[in-house]
């Protein structure tokens, strides 16, 4: 078997400057999911009425289909839906030119808004109930008891379920290709399509996933033991 | 949209779809056998005296662990014809994708499941298997009849997501061209003209979420019954 390394190279390379559009696309669809999903967990551990079983509903077909087919899903319904919207809206607005990363957003937003909602909810249950009470007690409204108890204990016991969704979501937007995204994977299929060299272009791009991935385990850890041992600190010293 | 969505359309593709849910069982099937057994190897190896083997195979799942997929499915598809026919001069271009579906989706669920085994192993704690030893057991026989029947309660959750997930990541496969339910779906599309492609993924959708929907109450079944003899433990 022979490699061809000087191509291996030039990829790599290539494929290292695609970098930033994965994270982009990681980080955005993460940011965008943060509030949906604290206000799906919310609904469904109060047992709000029809929300809760709606975010039961949506949470459920989100983890029970693959996320190929949310992305075609997407991708054959959000133009053409788009495009009338833009002409019954009356704006000057080409939508079959807009970035197809948008599309990534929406798909990866909408898939990370129900599994953070799923993470937030064992969370937020995590914190013992006497905590809010006591907090409730302690003359703090409903919402800065949530702000500033529930919300810092839960957040800690989130962290290591947060480090796995992320990673999870770096992997599945290698899927973004089939949107015509220019992240990692598609830049590597296209130069992988001028010579046949496939197998090196997925070396090399295997290789960098491998990398961030453990970067961001490895960011997530030096967090998670900032905020495990802040918290132990302000124990003692109180 | 400038035609109008045909819920009848739903219905048709859903009936053409169907016939391949085999291809994608199977693969499941496949999958689970030659995952349990790289699995397998992977746990003894993580408990290998030596640390270069323990520190190998923890880097194993690691890797595997940090690939996407479809990554691994294109590195085994384009490498493996590649590296047989550089080394032993095997042609294996017209060898059936099936194979090359089962080796990526195996190696993926092999880390997967590798880590329930520890995680199991961990829960039930050494002392039940030095117990079992020192009754007279023969190593084979300690496991079978001891550490497994209990292991497999405790893996049983586990068991049943990693499962649902492997299904979801089987979808995959359409991507080296296998016909699976998701590639029958995109042929129905082709042979459309690209016509009525979301009538033929929103089937799709409905047959996977009612396999998790399924697999998700076996499993809950299964771990209300075996976990009935536990409650009674605890309470006493």
């Amino acid at each position: 078997m022979q490699l061809d390394f000087s191509y291996l190279v030039k990829t790599f390379v290539l494929c290292v400057k695609a970098i930033p559009v994965t994270l982009e696309i990681t980080i955005v669809s993460l940011l965008l999911a943060v509030i949906p999903a604290l206000l799906i967990a919310l609904c469904r551990i109060h047992h709000v009425k029809v929300l809760d079983q709606l975010g039961r509903v949506f949470v459920s077909f989100i983890r029970g289909t693959p996320i190929v087919l949310q992305i075609l899903i997407v991708y054959s319904i959000m133009p053409s839906l788009l495009n009338s919207l833009v002409k019954s809206a009356g704006w000057s607005l080409n939508v079959f030119e807009v970035n197809p990363i948008v599309y990534a957003f929406v798909v990866f937003g909408i898939n990370s808004t129900a599994t953070l909602s799923e993470a937030f909810r064992s969370a937020i249950s995590a914190v013992p109930r006497g905590q809010m009470e006591a907090a409730l007690c302690a003359g703090l409204t409903n919402f800065q008891a949530f702000r500033r108890v529930l919300l810092p204990q839960a957040a800690v016991s989130a962290l290591p379920n947060l480090c796995s969704i992320t990673v999870i979501l770096i992997k599945n937007t290698s899927l973004a290709f089939m949107m015509t995204v220019r992240e990692i994977t598609a830049v590597a299929k296209i130069e992988a399509a001028y010579g046949y060299n496939y197998i090196e272009s997925y070396i090399d791009i295997f290789i960098i996933y491998i990398a961030v991935c453990l970067l961001v385990e490895l960011i997530f850890r030096k967090i998670e033991r900032r905020v495990v041992f802040a918290g132990v600190r302000r124990v003692k010293t109180n | 949209m400038n035609r109008p969505f045909a819920p009848a359309q739903i219905w048709n593709s859903f009936l053409k779809i169907i016939p391949y849910a085999g291809v994608t069982f199977g693969v499941v099937l496949g999958t689970i056998l030659l995952g349990m057994a790289l699995a397998i190897l992977l746990f003894i190896q993580g408990k290998s005296e030596r640390r270069f083997v323990r520190t190998l195979s923890s880097s194993c799942i690691n890797i595997i662990r940090c690939t996407p997929s479809i990554v691994l499915l294109f590195i085994v598809y384009y490498g493996i014809p590649k590296i047989a026919l550089g080394l032993f001069g095997l042609n294996l271009n017209f060898s059936s994708k099936l194979v090359y579906v089962v080796i990526s989706l195996s190696l993926i669920y092999s880390a997967t499941l590798s880590e329930i085994i520890r995680s199991a192993y961990l829960a039930l704690g050494r002392t039940q298997y030095e117990a079992a030893l020192s009754i007279g057991l023969t190593p084979f026989q300690a496991v079978r009849r001891v550490m497994l029947p209990q292991g497999l309660v405790v893996a049983l959750p586990n068991l049943g997501n990693s499962l649902i997930s492997l299904f979801k990541e089987g979808s995959l496969a359409f991507t080296i061209g296998l016909i699976d339910m998701m590639g029958a779906g995109n042929l129905i599309i082709s042979r459309n003209y690209g016509a009525y492609s979301l009538e033929t993924y929103i089937a799709l959708a409905v047959i996977y979420w009612a396999i998790t929907l399924i697999l998700e109450q076996i499993f809950l079944k299964l771990e209300k019954h075996y976990s009935r003899g536990k409650e009674g433990s605890l309470a006493a």
